[in-house]
């Protein structure tokens, strides 16, 4: 086990989390993450789930997918940053890429009304064809990011950790104007 | 004051404003404009060019004379229409564009001048006498454009973006808007109804009895239903103002306009909404007739003086006039009389026009000038010839109804003239998806918008599948406008068509005596419709000008088109609130808390913010630091955060071929782990990218790109996978931010790194130079190391999982503080690699060559890759400029990038042109400022001096061409 403190993508040593009205946003400091993508005749690990086909996010037992391209999806295991979590996916036929640090994850949850009306705000995706178990990449103040419908009443924002400040800022911002709004 | 009886305003709120300075009264409904008329306040700006008195004349966004500065202090916007801002308590607002009073404004002499000022004339200044341009034309011209002042003060408010979506979005809230929106919303389809005014109604607000009971009544039953349908979204003060691909449209939504201060909310919200259907029912505006010095403060649109009366019940005038070539004008007369407003006369250029009131009609008549200095005070009458002089405060001109088609030509749809309907229609699908109703359709009454609004929406829900029934609608008035064209009043005098560019008939006479005729010609010519409003009130009566001078019909003619935005923008919603430190996405590196723990000097890398130089106490100026930090570097050993460099894993059993590929020379045989530096061209041969191709395992290979180049080369990397080479078996994905990257450089970085790797071997023969591996550090911490040099040092790269590059780099520098462990940043970064004479995007600026960089042989002539071919076309070959290095001949000079080079004693010009120093620095290792750039034969010029010339800042340098490597030249370092 190595010495060495990690620190969150916000840059402090634990997560952010802020309740602004009905909107409570959360920093998953804990979300592993390792890319899957299947080779020339290759076929996927058996992960306890049914990969989701475009547009979609599945979830199982402490394991969640979600479609990044053809016969490509990142691969979520909560609460697992620490692990190796590349390993559990390896194998042949496939191509694995850890990505844990590649991403900073916010989770966002506020009841489904509340949420619908946050997501306007938020990304040029339309909620009422975004229901639970989808996932999409789309623009985000001129950045690429991950959204996952993970239940009506729960979105989360995958994006570049090193953009990690900038995503939080239009999250809390969109969040008071949501709250200044209500 | 002349307010009259009934309206629409709330009596009972009155609301306390300035204008110029003087406090006024208005009431809760009120616009600036209704405010102001009913404080008897006509006059409210100045003319563009000859600043000639200029008042209200619409009662809408299509105002072109009304123009005012709003607020004060760091919320002062300019050129706002005073006929759609909505009255607040404490509104603050000026007139703009004059010099002294806005009664007595010095610059009214420009009227005097007038002449010179015709159809024109600013090309004209370019002409002659040409050294007349830029000392005084241009000077002249810049200052007197333009109309209100910038506070030149950051906008102090905050703005948001959002995106809507919807099966059907109605544009304008009038009586077609709103029977489209009823109709579509029963059915549950999704529906967004949007419209400019701060109440819906559209011109149902402005007459006195456009249906079978009280317009304010059905509205108001209306907006109760809505309020009861989810489905449907009402977007009031929101202002659709562009149609562009695939069902978008471009709305901006005024949150906060109406209130003194937005608070906390955002003053304005910029919506992009998709649409699956959208119908524009944005209604029509009404055009004038021009005649002699009809631009008094008091000449105004006939339907707006109604929409005055009947809405905002005020009056500009206690005895009004109108001058109608349509029954439209004489609806105003009616209204007017009504509510005890005396009827000067109703001069109606048919011979055979009815008289349909009490008051006096002049038939066949035509109001032929005026007259009044600050405002209207009478109108000259001539009928039969026969001329008369009328009192009159205010005039209203009717010369029929322009459709609002602009949106539907956002897609270069051109309307085209519609003789029975005396307008200019646009076609339903000028807009993919778009369809038109009501007065934006050419039908213009009430009882044809509320139908064909309805209609418009049942046909535009069956196209997407829907089913939707007619609603029952009020009955309404269906009355014709009878309208016989008179498109301007003959005469000598001046009589403007476009208000807010001061644009005349006579200019339009000389723009096609002067043979600028098509319209696209006319209105450059004449600055016609190019104002603030689009022309709104003046393009087609000046095509009708033109029509009739060439012979041509109005269809003959053409017309122009109009291109988003609908109304003016303000820059600061287009930005959607990302202004200010939020202008663009920031990225931080790993190590950014650390190093802003030590005080470092941050410098904007694209989206980055990278640690520049990190200076210690008693460095006053930034040169101490860096110098000191180089210096470290080369005596001991030098850290830096080098994580972004963009990093993709190319994974596959054809990596090494998908490789060999994209870069230039050969990847493939690149042995399990090793790295190879890799040049990339682009397709026309010249150098794009550089970076270094590290083989982890058989099947995997982790690349480098710059940092600038990251996302370019990833996404065309993605492309050639995806498009070019699909039978390659190889995935690719980017890792930049997932591993916190550092630079270990210096004679120790072998000794510092030997107290954080868990037991690895990095001895010179155990890890020699170009090796790379997996490991772990620190105690079990998964790491990649890769020993790459770009200082000319002995150095390595080491990486590990981002969230320990904090952590990590703290480590290095504790445990090697005996080693001298020095953090530098991107300056000493670039003094390092310009000492080695190491390219960069300096050198890679996309007019440069392998072989201009000493690279030529690295393009493989063993395989193909892109750009290989192109690379070795005749003109890339002969290009004789080379990579080499530069000293000043006296050590004190400076080496200026940029500066080209040119042999002693030449001219200093584009023919002796030799080359240019790309990148310069102080070097503390030379001991004086040092190049690098490309020179004509550079390799076989060592040793010459040449003069690298600043022509700008008039610098010239005399430097001796020297190699490209100022540090370790056989490269023995970074192999020790």
């Amino acid at each position: 086990m190595t010495d060495l403190t990690p620190i969150c993508a916000l840059g402090a040593a634990v997560p952010q989390s802020r309740t602004i009205g009905a909107v409570t946003l959360t920093e998953n400091a804990e979300l592993g993450l390792a890319s899957l993508a299947l080779r020339r005749g290759g076929a996927a690990p058996d992960l306890g789930l049914t990969l989701p086909g475009p547009g979609g996010w599945a979830e199982g037992q402490g394991i969640a997918a979600f479609w990044t391209g053809p016969d490509q999806w990142m691969v979520e295991f909560p609460g697992q940053a620490s692990q190796d979590v590349a390993a559990r996916l390896a194998g042949p036929g496939v191509s694995v890429t850890e990505q844990t640090d590649g991403f900073a994850a916010f989770e966002i949850t506020a009841p489904e009304p509340v949420l619908v009306a946050l997501m306007e705000k938020l990304v040029n995706v339309d909620p009422a064809r975004f229901g639970s178990g989808s996932a999409t990449r789309c623009g985000f103040h001129h950045m690429s990011i991950f959204i996952i419908r993970r239940a009506a009443d729960r979105l989360a924002v995958l994006g570049m950790r090193s953009a990690a400040g900038t995503i939080w800022h239009a999250l809390v911002d969109a969040a008071e104007q949501q709250e200044i709004r209500a | 004051m002349t307010r009259l009886s009934g309206g629409l305003i709330d009596r009972n709120r009155s609301l306390n404003f300035t204008f110029d300075g003087k406090s006024y009264t208005g009431h809760a409904g009120d616009t600036l404009a209704s405010a102001l008329l009913a404080n008897d306040v006509r006059l409210m700006g100045r003319g563009f060019k000859y600043h000639r008195p200029r008042g209200v004349f619409t009662a809408g966004s299509e105002e072109p004379n009304a123009l005012v500065e709003l607020r004060a202090g760091n919320r002062q916007e300019p050129n706002t229409r005073a006929t759609v801002a909505e009255l607040f308590e404490g509104l603050d607002a000026r007139s703009q564009n004059h010099v002294g009073s806005l009664g007595f404004d010095l610059l009214a002499v420009n009227d005097l001048m007038s002449p010179f000022f015709a159809a024109g004339f600013y090309y004209k200044t370019f002409m002659w006498p040409k050294a007349f341009w830029e000392k005084l034309y241009e000077p002249m011209i810049r200052r007197a454009a333009g109309l209100g002042s910038l506070s030149m003060q950051a906008d102090p408010d905050s703005y948001d973006a959002g995106f809507l979506h919807c099966d059907l979005l109605v544009i304008g809230g009038g009586a077609a808007g709103l029977a489209a929106a009823l109709t579509a919303a029963r059915t549950g389809a999704r529906v967004i109804l949007a419209d400019e005014d701060f109440r819906l109604g559209g011109r149902l607000l402005a007459e006195s009895a456009p249906l079978d009971r009280p317009a304010a009544e059905w509205i108001a039953e209306v907006e109760a239903e809505f309020a009861s349908l989810p489905n449907l979204r009402v977007m009031r003060r929101t202002t659709v103002w562009g149609a562009f691909d695939h069902g978008i449209y471009g709305a901006v939504e005024r949150v906060s306009d109406h209130l003194p201060t937005p608070g906390k909310r955002v003053r304005q919200s910029l919506w992009r909404i998709t649409a699956k259907r959208a119908i524009l029912a944005a209604g029509a505006t009404e055009r004038h007739i021009p005649f002699a010095n009809n631009d008094r403060p008091g000449v105004m649109m006939a339907g707006a003086m109604r929409a005055y009366a009947n809405r905002w019940a005020v009056s500009p005038a206690k005895r009004v006039a109108i001058f109608t070539n349509n029954d439209d004008g004489h609806r105003t007369a009616a209204d007017l009389a009504a509510k005890g407003v005396e009827i000067a006369a109703v001069v109606d250029s048919r011979p055979d026009a009815p008289a349909r009131g009490s008051y006096r009609t002049i038939a066949g008549g035509m109001v032929t000038d005026s007259k009044g200095r600050l405002g209207l005070a009478k109108v000259e009458v001539t009928q039969n010839g026969r001329a008369e002089w009328i009192d009159c405060g205010a005039l209203g001109v009717s010369g029929g109804w322009n459709p609002n088609l602009h949106i539907a030509s956002h897609h270069r749809g051109r309307p085209v003239w519609n003789e029975a309907a005396q307008a200019f229609l646009a076609e339903d699908g000028n807009v993919a998806g778009l369809s038109i109703a009501g007065a934006a359709a050419g039908k213009g009454s009430t009882a044809q918008a509320l139908a064909s609004g309805a209609q418009a929406a049942v046909a535009a829900l069956a196209d997407i599948g829907i089913s939707a029934h007619l609603p029952d609608l009020p009955r309404a008035e269906d009355e014709a406008l009878n309208l016989k064209p008179l498109w301007h009043v003959p005469g000598k005098g001046r009589a403007w068509v476009d208000f807010q560019n001061d644009v005349t008939v006579k200019d339009v006479k000389l723009a096609y005596v002067e043979n600028l005729r098509p319209v696209e010609h006319l209105k450059r010519w004449t600055t016609l419709g190019m104002a603030t409003d689009q022309g709104k009130t003046s393009n087609v009566t000046a095509i009708a000008v033109m029509a009739e001078l060439t012979g041509q019909s109005i269809n003959q003619t053409g017309t122009t088109i109009f291109r988003p935005p609908y109304t003016p923008v303000s820059m600061s919603v287009l930005g959607g609130g990302d202004t200010g430190a939020h202008f663009r996405p920031r990225r931080l590196t790993p190590t950014h808390e650390w190093a802003k723990s030590q005080g470092a000097v941050f410098v904007e890398v694209g989206q980055w913010m990278r640690a520049q130089y990190f200076p210690r106490k008693g460095e006053t100026e930034w040169r101490q630091t860096v110098d000191r930090e180089v210096l470290a570097t080369r005596a001991g050993v030098g850290i830096c955060d080098v994580t972004t460099l963009g990093k993709v894993d190319v994974q596959g059993a054809d990596a090494g071929e998908f490789l060999d590929r994209v870069y230039a020379n050969a990847m493939k045989s690149l042995k399990v782990g090793m790295v190879r530096y890799g040049l990339m061209l682009r397709e026309d041969g010249f150098a794009w990218d550089d970076g270094t191709c590290a083989r982890l395992a058989e099947d995997q290979y982790v690349v480098t790109t710059t940092t600038a180049n990251a996302g370019t080369i990833y996404k065309h990397m993605e492309f050639c996978r995806q498009c070019l080479w699909p039978e390659l078996d190889v995935q690719l994905i980017s890792t930049t931010d997932a591993w916190a990257q550092m630079s270990v450089a210096g004679p120790h970085a072998r000794k510092l790194l030997e107290r954080v790797v868990d037991g690895f071997d990095i001895s010179n023969e155990g890890f020699p130079f170009m090796a790379c591996a997996n490991l772990t550090v620190c105690g079990g911490l998964r790491a990649r190391l890769f020993r790459i040099s770009f200082s000319g040092e002995l150095a390595y790269e080491i990486a590990v999982p981002a969230r320990y590059g904090n952590a990590l780099m703290a480590r290095m520098l504790q445990v090697g503080a005996d080693l001298g462990a020095t953090p530098y940043g991107t300056e000493t970064l670039g003094v390092l690699r310009i000492e080695k004479g190491h390219a960069a995007g300096n050198e890679l600026n996309g007019q440069t060559t392998a072989q201009m960089l000493g690279m030529g042989k690295m393009v493989s002539t063993k395989k193909d890759s892109i750009g290989a071919v192109l690379s070795r076309r005749e003109g890339m070959v002969a290009d004789r400029r080379v990579l080499v290095g530069f000293q000043p001949v006296n050590a004190a000079d400076p080496v200026m990038a940029g500066a080209h080079l040119f042999a002693e004693g030449a001219a200093q010009d584009t023919a002796n042109d030799q080359g240019w120093i790309t990148s310069a620095c102080y070097s503390p290792h030379v001991g004086s400022a040092i190049g690098l750039g490309y020179l004509v034969n550079g390799d076989s010029r060592k040793g010459e001096v040449v003069v690298a010339a600043n022509p700008l800042q008039g610098q010239s340098v005399r430097v001796r061409v020297v190699s490209a490597h100022f540090v370790d030249p056989e490269g023995g370092r970074v192999r020790d």
